[in-house]
């Protein structure tokens, strides 16, 4: 029988919950004239904790849990404690930037932390089903706190429109799902990995294949599937941007790897064309619409459509090297965009009164701290040499290149260089001399839990930029477990048999 | 000794770097960030001046190399050394460095430690490009040098700063993707980012030959815009009459023209030799094209950048010229266009900061206000335009030497038109600036001559163009060892391609086809085409 | 008798679905996307999956759907204005939508072994699929849970009044659901 307890298969998510419960129960006892910021504080110091359960994680020999439903290993770990890592900053971000006045600030904590439970879960589940719940427990935390500004007119458009267009790509994930039961007989993903290739009804599974990548792109916001990128990121509350721009991607992301490389690697001459086909699709659509923009969130939008592309070059890479090139640039894009964000959230305020490019304009003079700052991030979003973006850059290329997909390199490097025009645009902007009347605009402070918050995302970008290599490590940890078949673990589950097959 | 030849490389790398991290802790008070930064930039200077002075020259390829594993996979080394060809280049580096501050002391008056700290990051990247051998490590110093460069010229331009900042960026960042590409194949067909493990590989003749055409071809283009070469030189002159002076006496000219000898020769000989014919013409067109439009300037940033442009195709001419002479004329003259340029702008910026216009014709009989300001560019300009004994005659009579004997006589005359109208233009221009009857201007401000910060930079500066002039051989003798083959050669390695050397460029193209490696590597080589095999 | 149940609710499922396509007022659309959600559990339980049928009706015509009640209400969103729609809907969408559905209906009838699944087949009675819920597929229904929580805390948030309201008494109705 299994050796672990099956429940330390799932501690983070465990905490995580707990953390929700609590800071959600705290919520409705307090006295309502009660500040409730400090439930920010509970919450992240439960994310803290959950992060150092998921390092606790690696210690645990590889495998499954709860029938093979949940597994741990270095690849759950690494995007474990990625997530974490996110919320935290988020939650930091939020507790220094929500209005104090603001409107249930307990429940806005407590649905971060939910949210981080389905995210965590998904990067984990190796059962469909459990898949397919996660994604849904992180997408539906994500859609309200979308809609968090109800005050605002864009608030809960954007919130309406993420919900429904979201629904509608889980409804795709979901049918796919349905059809790869239909021809394997099972959900468990290396019982479909085991059957897939010997599967009677081969086109069933490459129609629930085809489905399910859309649902997964959806969540990723790559071109054809990103119309809603920008008008909810304009829409939702910037610390909330801060987080669903990056930790629901970087869980997504972490789904889309297990689908290809796991559960249908030999599918790969079907996936990988694809694949490069959205990759060149959404740099390039991202990039071009960016060029357009003059509402910095906006912009900023269809800048992340651009790296779900440069990411999705990485699947052009073989085996290892395209797990572990994918999974780096996640984290650096997550680490640098997450920064950005920060900045965008504190430059601008939570009611952004000041959303557009030209408010930025000496920024670099009203704040010299987050001027610097702004431009250090969009370097790394730019791909300068010693920051996260460019060895995410470098990874992700050199593996497609060794793939052969040159010409996807050169349309993706092409690409960045067009990216450079607006990112220097926003850029510029901050380090311009400010006109006349924008001197007055107010100068944005820097609280404790937003310069951790500040600190965390410059670290990571500048360690992912200038030692990256423990992270490549892990990053190629997580690879080899990705690609080996889970070590037994008790009985095998197969307990969910069609009753068609023969 | 042994332990700081081990150890300078670094030293100086991060010397700069650790001063920007201090200008940026200090408070901006009573100019405390320019005196950091100066007496960073001056220790760095002096510890640049330690490679010249324990260079063997008796000794060719890399010295002070310090080759540290940094990444494993993909396998990136943090490979730093000199040669012949960067030592001084590198010492280049370090002596414009406090020239630099000296120049922006009164002129950067607002966010002094933005400026400075960039200031000091973008000597790093200089420094980190002369000093990498490994690919990778080039490139990011490479891209590295545009962030500051960008920033500060959107910061503190003059008028029309994030424009020009845009199309510097955009014109210098976008060739260097398709560099990356390039960089990223030869990696996926070699598995090593190291200069001379590929130089074996290239010249081993493993590669595919049409794409490794394309691979030269891409960075060529790269080096080309950096330079700039004669149609791609649109964002020169917007850039330097933007710029401030300190950035503008570095952003063009020596990282292009350093990386096309090491990185597009050394590299790619034999496809080098194909496009050189083409860059020969671009060279002399851009020589021309740039004297005439400096001719015609009204405004003395943008004459200066026309100027430039006229010199760097002249060295250009030189480098494509592939004679050794031309190599070593090449050098020189890049060591010389960098101190007599940091001289002359030096000049520029303390007038135009005192009467706020660079259009020429409004300056006019400033020689009796100023004395020494005039003298001093009278000087440097008779060492720009190659008055004999002075530092720009040796180079530019090298480089034109080369080409007479090396590639054609029709093209050295017309390179040496080139010349003469260069003398034409910046004896108009000082004309312009000095002499003739006194402007408005001139007697609008009390006359306020040099400055003894700025005299302690020009005295040695002038000196320095003498002594490269009158004893040339003090460079010439270490730069022939990074251009020159070693004396005996000893062993043949390969029919296909002449030569290639570790270290240095690979040399003698047009001489007698002499094969030259030394053993280990031809050994190596042959193990790597049994591998091919 | 299947058959007739299958024809007519499949048949309110269509007709709910169009419904909800052609009605003006989100609230009806709403109302109306219940009664598919209903239908298919109906089909579902027609099919002998009880489970299915029950977790169809608590998710979504449940959670979701009150979630989905709260936003449109929270909105007052009124009747709609008919446009015409954007070109881009009918040039592209429709091709899309006739380009997958005609795929999946080639795959579907091309797939060999569909239609031979009898009721009594498998796991599809309540009580066997709660054998596999509490051992097998114990952790995701446990997941679930977390789910409806999040539901439930997204409605209150997005339906509650902003404390800077003017009235702050229906500020706590706030329970502390569990």
């Amino acid at each position: 029988m299994n050796p672990v307890p099956d429940i330390y298969r799932i501690l983070p998510e465990i905490i995580l919950t707990l953390t929700g419960v609590l800071v959600m129960l705290l919520d409705a006892s307090l006295p309502l004239r009660w500040a409730r910021r400090p439930l920010g504080w509970v919450a992240a110091f439960g994310t803290t904790f959950a992060l150092w359960a998921s390092l606790w994680q690696i210690s645990l020999p590889m495998g499954t849990g709860f029938s093979g439903t949940v597994e741990t290993s270095a690849f759950t770990v690494f995007f474990h404690v990625l997530i974490c890592g996110l919320v935290l900053v988020a939650l930091l971000l939020s507790l220094d930037t929500l209005p104090e006045d603001s409107h249930h600030q307990g429940e806005f904590y407590a649905l971060i932390v939910f949210g981080a439970v389905g995210m965590c879960l998904l990067t984990g589940a190796v059962e469909l089903l459990l898949v397919f719940i996660a994604l849904e427990i992180s997408s539906i935390a994500t859609y309200v706190l979308v809609g968090y500004r109800k005050n605002t007119a864009r608030g809960p458009e954007a919130a309406i429109k993420y919900f429904l267009l979201g629904s509608f790509a889980t409804a795709f994930l979901l049918y796919g799902i349905a059809l790869i039961f239909g021809a394997t007989g099972t959900t468990e993903i290396y019982e479909i990995a085991r059957l897939a290739p010997t599967a009677p009804n081969h086109s069933l599974i490459l129609a629930g294949l085809g489905l399910m990548l859309v649902g997964i792109l959806f969540k990723v916001s790559a071109a054809p599937f990103h119309v809603w990128t920008p008008d909810v990121y304009e829409g939702a509350p910037s610390p909330v941007v801060a987080l669903i721009s990056t930790a629901p991607k970087a869980a997504a992301f972490a789904l889309l790897l297990r689908v290809v490389y796991e559960m249908l690697p030999t599918l790969r001459q079907v996936w990988s064309p694809l694949l490069w086909v959205v990759a060149v699709l959404s740099m390039t659509v991202g990039n071009l619409a960016a060029l357009r923009q003059t509402n910095v969130k906006r912009m900023l939008a269809y800048s992340s459509i651009a790296h779900a592309g440069y990411l999705l070059a990485a699947f052009a890479g073989l085996g290892n090297d395209g797990v572990m090139a994918a999974c780096f640039y996640i984290a650096a894009y997550a680490a640098m965009n997450v920064g950005v964000f920060a900045v965008v959230t504190l430059a601008s305020g939570y009611d952004e009164k000041l959303p557009q490019i030209d408010n930025f304009r000496g920024l670099i003079y009203r704040s010299p701290l987050l001027g610097s700052l702004l431009i250090f991030f969009l370097a790394s979003l730019v791909g300068i040499p010693f920051t996260g973006g460019f060895f995410g850059k470098l990874t992700t290329f050199s593996t497609a290149i060794s793939g052969g997909a040159i010409w996807l390199v050169i349309i993706g490097l092409l690409n960045s260089g067009l990216a450079a025009a607006y990112y220097l645009r926003l850029a510029l902007a901050a380090a311009q001399r400010p006109s006349g009347e924008n001197v007055a605009a107010f100068a944005p402070r820097v609280g404790i839990a937003v310069g951790a918050a500040l600190l965390l995302a410059v670290a990571a970008t500048l360690v992912l930029g200038i030692v990256p290599g423990d992270v490549l490590r892990a990053a190629e940890a997580g690879a080899h477990t990705l690609q080996a078949p889970p070590a037994e673990s008790g009985e095998p589950g197969n307990a969910v048999e069609l009753p068609t097959q023969p | 000794m042994n332990e700081i030849n081990n150890s300078i490389l670094t030293l100086i790398l991060l010397l700069p770097l650790a001063g920007a991290l201090l200008v940026l802790l200090v408070p901006d008070r009573a100019k405390l960030p320019n005196w950091i930064a100066l007496f960073t930039t001056l220790a760095t200077f002096g510890l640049t001046l330690h490679l010249p002075a324990h260079f063997d020259k008796t000794q060719t390829g890399f010295h002070f190399v310090v080759n540290l594993q940094w990444i494993e996979k993909p396998a990136i080394f943090y490979h730093l050394g000199v040669d012949g060809l960067s030592l001084w280049l590198v010492v280049l580096v370090g002596l414009l460095a406090p020239i630099g501050v000296v120049a922006s002391w009164n002129i950067i008056r607002e966010r002094r430690k933005v400026f400075f700290a960039l200031f000091l990051v973008q000597q790093t990247a200089m420094l980190g490009v002369f000093l990498s051998l490994d690919l990778i490590l080039y490139y990011g110093f490479w891209e590295l040098s545009l962030v500051p460069m960008a920033i500060l010229i959107a910061m503190y331009g003059r008028k029309d700063g994030p424009r020009a900042a845009l199309k510097f960026f955009l014109f210098t960042f976008i060739p260097s993707a398709p560099l990356l590409v390039a960089i990223l194949w030869l990696y996926a067909k070699t598995g090593s980012f190291d200069f001379a493990t590929l130089q074996l590989w290239i010249a081993s003749g493993a590669l595919p030959a049409g794409a490794l055409w394309w691979v030269a071809l891409t960075f060529l283009f790269a080096f080309s815009v950096k330079v700039p070469v004669f149609p791609l030189h649109g964002w020169l002159a917007d850039t330097f009459s933007e710029a401030p002076v300190a950035l503008a006496m570095v952003v063009a000219g020596k990282l292009g023209l350093y990386s096309m000898l090491r990185f597009h020769i050394g590299l790619f000989p034999a496809q080098a030799r194909i496009v050189a014919p083409v860059l020969v013409g671009l060279a002399v067109v851009g020589i021309l094209y740039g004297a005439c439009l400096a001719l015609v300037q009204r405004d003395f940033w943008r004459l200066m950048a026309f100027a430039a442009l006229s010199h760097l195709s002249l060295i250009t001419l030189g480098i494509y010229g592939l004679s050794l002479t031309g190599w070593e004329g090449a050098v020189y003259q890049i060591l010389n266009h960098g101190v007599v340029d940091g001289a002359l702008f030096l000049l520029l910026g303390l007038l135009y900061d005192r009467y706020r216009t660079s259009e020429i014709n409004t300056y006019g009989g400033l020689a009796a206000k100023l004395p020494r300001t005039a003298t001093f560019f009278v000087f440097a300009s008779l060492a720009m335009i190659g008055l004999p004994m002075l530092g720009g005659f040796v180079g530019e009579f090298m480089i034109l030497l080369g080409t007479f004997t090396g590639v054609s006589k029709g093209w050295a005359i017309v390179a040496t038109l080139g010349v003469i109208l260069g003398a034409a233009y910046m004896l108009w221009l000082v004309q312009r600036l000095f002499f003739g009857p006194e402007s408005k201007l001139a007697t609008s401000k009390p006359p306020d001559d040099l400055h003894v910060g700025q005299l302690a930079i020009l005295w040695p500066l002038a000196a320095l163009m003498l002594v490269m002039g009158l004893a040339p051989m003090l460079w010439l003798s270490t730069i022939q060892t990074g251009v020159h083959p070693p004396p005996r050669p000893r062993q043949a390695v390969t029919t296909q391609y002449p030569v290639f050397l570790q270290g240095g460029c690979a040399a003698a193209m047009y001489e007698a086809p002499q094969l030259v490696a030394t053993p280990e590597l031809a050994a190596k080589c042959e193990s790597m085409e049994e591998g091919q095999r | 008798m299947h058959l007739i149940l299958f024809l007519v609710f499949a048949g309110f499922c269509l007709a709910g679905a169009i419904n909800l396509l052609l009605q003006s007022h989100p609230i009806n659309s709403a109302l109306s996307l219940i009664v598919v959600m209903v239908s298919l559990a109906v089909l579902y339980l027609l099919l002998g999956a009880e489970f299915l049928a029950a977790a169809q009706v608590i998710v979504y015509a449940g959670a979701i759907m009150v979630l989905f009640t709260f936003v449109i209400m929270l909105l007052n969103a009124s009747r709609e204005e008919r446009t015409l729609g954007s070109h881009a809907a009918l040039s592209v969408g429709l091709p899309a939508v006739v380009a997958i559905l005609a795929i999946i209906a080639t795959v579907i009838l091309h797939t060999q072994g569909l239609g031979v699944a009898r009721l009594s087949d498998g796991i599809t009675s309540t009580e066997e699929l709660s054998a596999v819920l509490f051992t097998k597929l114990l952790l995701p229904f446990e997941v679930t849970s977390v789910l409806i929580l999040i539901a439930i805390l997204g409605a209150v948030a997005l339906a509650g009044h902003d404390a800077r309201d003017p009235d702050p008494h229906e500020n706590r109705e706030r329970t502390g659901e569990k």
